[in-house]
Order: C-alpha cells, then structure tokens, then sequence
C-alpha cells in the first residue's frame, strides 16, 4: 500500500494547507505535516512540480497556497482512492 | 467458400461493426472517463489500467480491420488474407496482431501487480513479454499450436491474478474475476482471428459475453470515476 500511503500524505499537506486559509509558511506547514524534512522536501518537491500547490512571496515571507489543481485534488481524492480500491490498483 | 457480397453486409459484417464499435466506445470511454482522476494522482495503477483499454480499443480495430477482409474477400485464415498486407507469409500481420493483443492484456495485469514487482522502469519487461508472445505465434500457423500459445498466456494471466488476490489483504474482490473473463474473452477473440473456424456458430455468445463484460467495467468506472 506504498501509493495509497503516498497519496495519503500528499492529501494531508493539502488539507493543512486549505485549513490555514490557503497560506501557511514552510516551517509549520513541515511541523504539521509530522514528516521528517527529508521526506517533507520530497513531497514539497513533487507538489510544486505537480502544479497542486504555488510560492507566493520571497523570502522569510514566503508562503505556500493551494493552486486550482490542488482544490480539485481535494474534492476528487475520495472517488481517486475509491476508484483504486474498486479495480483493485 | 467465398460468402457473396451483399450477404456479407447483411450478416455478418453488420454484427461484426456493431460488436467492434461498442467494445471500442466502451474501452476509450474508460481510457478518456479516468483522464482526471489520473492527471490529479498521477498513480501509476490507474496510468496501466488507462493504456489496458486503450490498447483494448487498438487491438479490437484491428481484430475488425482483419475480420472485415477475411469476409469481404471470404479467405479462411490469415496467411491468405496477408498477401493484400504486402505480408506473403502472414508472419508480420500476426505478429502485429498479437503484439497489440498480449500488450493489453499486459498492462491490464501490470496495472494490478505495479506495486509488487516494484520499480516502474520493469515496464519495459511488459513489452519484451508482449514481443515474445508474439514471436512465439509466428513460428508455426497450425491452428492447435496457436491455440496452446493462446491457453499458455491465458494461464500465466490467471495464476498471477490468483497469487494477487490471494496474497491481497483486502477481504472483498470484485474486479479480479472480472478481469479474467475479460482476459479469457479476448483470448477466444484473437482465437476466432487466427483459427477462422474455431467458433463456426458460437461467435454470437462469445462476442456477447465479451460486450457484457466491457460493458459492466464502463459502467463500475463511471460510477466510481464520474467523468
């Protein structure tokens, strides 16, 4: 279940994300998110390169927000893992 | 003998379109219906289920491409029909047809067991596979050779959806008896290309089964999916 745990993650940082107002700076967001800074910088990394989550500002003011792709990931991520339960994926 | 023409469109050819368009609708209205859900979770499951069925809907065009000429020119087997592909030997028209049927039902099965033979990069061995099989069926037309070739990819399939649904942790199974009647339908598909006279008279059960069957993972995927 490496995916299902994957995607699991990738829904938590959203959803920190979406409850802080849809802005949160990088140090919290890495303390609530209960990932090493290893694994969070690889998730970071991957969510940024997947468009699900934006940069605003530089700097010590800089912040994260969700991007559009990553509302939708939200709404959808109950039919993606439904879906992947189904046909056994 | 050489069915006359008019005839032709009036039977057989008729069904034949009928039952290739619906099983294509049916297979790229799942490749297209879970484009969504893929692009947003980039899972690599739903990524082989996607390019299952849209080699599904390949491989079924040229299974009717194939079948319309075998009938419109009445030949009985496919080494005849492949002097009109350039092909003498009919060697290279079955390889391509096997090549595009054995790929689809392997991403089928890779879409299932990515997660335990691991690393992505494996998919290669899908190909190298689909090409042997494919080798394999050229090496002999005789039609209990081809069928042996066909119950031998039939079994491998099915033992490896039986070793996954057993090792599975998850007490309901839906989609696994599903997949290998699927994969048991296509198989009597292509058997009905390479061996014309294998199912004289039971074509009509075979291809019903085979649109029921495509047609109940459509609607699951529409269900689940919702596009």
């Amino acid at each position: 279940m490496v995916k299902r745990a994957k995607l699991e993650i990738i829904k938590d940082i959203l959803k920190i994300i979406q409850e802080n107002r849809n802005s949160i700076k990088l140090t919290p967001l890495l303390r609530k998110s209960k990932l090493s800074s290893a694994g969070f910088k690889e998730y970071y990394t991957e969510l940024i390169q997947r468009n699900l989550v934006k940069e605003i500002g530089s700097g010590r003011e800089r912040k994260v927000s969700l991007t559009e792709r990553g509302m939708k990931f939200l709404e959808k991520y109950r039919t993606i893992i439904d879906f992947i339960d189904e046909f056994e994926l | 003998m050489a069915m006359p023409f008019q005839q032709m469109f009036d039977i057989g050819s008729g069904t034949e379109l009928i039952y290739s368009f619906v099983i294509m609708l049916c297979s790229l209205m799942v490749f297209f219906g879970t484009k969504q859900i893929y692009e947003l979770s980039s899972h690599k499951g739903i990524k082989y289920f996607r390019l299952a069925f849209l080699f599904f809907a390949i491989a079924y065009f040229a299974r009717y491409f194939i079948k319309f000429f075998l009938m419109a020119f009445g030949i009985g087997s496919l080494r005849e029909l492949s002097y009109l592909f350039f092909d003498p030997t009919g060697k290279l028209t079955t390889f391509v047809f096997m090549y595009l049927s054995s790929i689809s039902v392997f991403y089928l099965l890779y879409s299932v067991m990515w997660k335990k033979w691991g690393n992505n990069k494996k998919i290669y061995l899908v190909h190298i596979a689909a090409i042997l099989i494919s080798l394999i069926s050229i090496m002999s037309s005789d039609g209990y050779y081809l069928l042996f070739v066909n119950l031998f990819l039939f079994i491998i399939v099915s033992l490896t959806f039986y070793f996954a649904r057993k090792n599975s942790k998850k007490k309901k199974h839906t989609f696994y008896a599903v997949y290998m009647l699927l994969v048991f339908f296509w198989i009597l598909n292509i058997l009905d290309i390479l061996i014309p006279s294998f199912f004289q008279g039971f074509q009509i059960i075979v291809y019903l089964f085979s649109i029921s069957i495509f047609l109940t993972i459509l609607y699951r995927v529409i269900k689940k999916a919702g596009d």
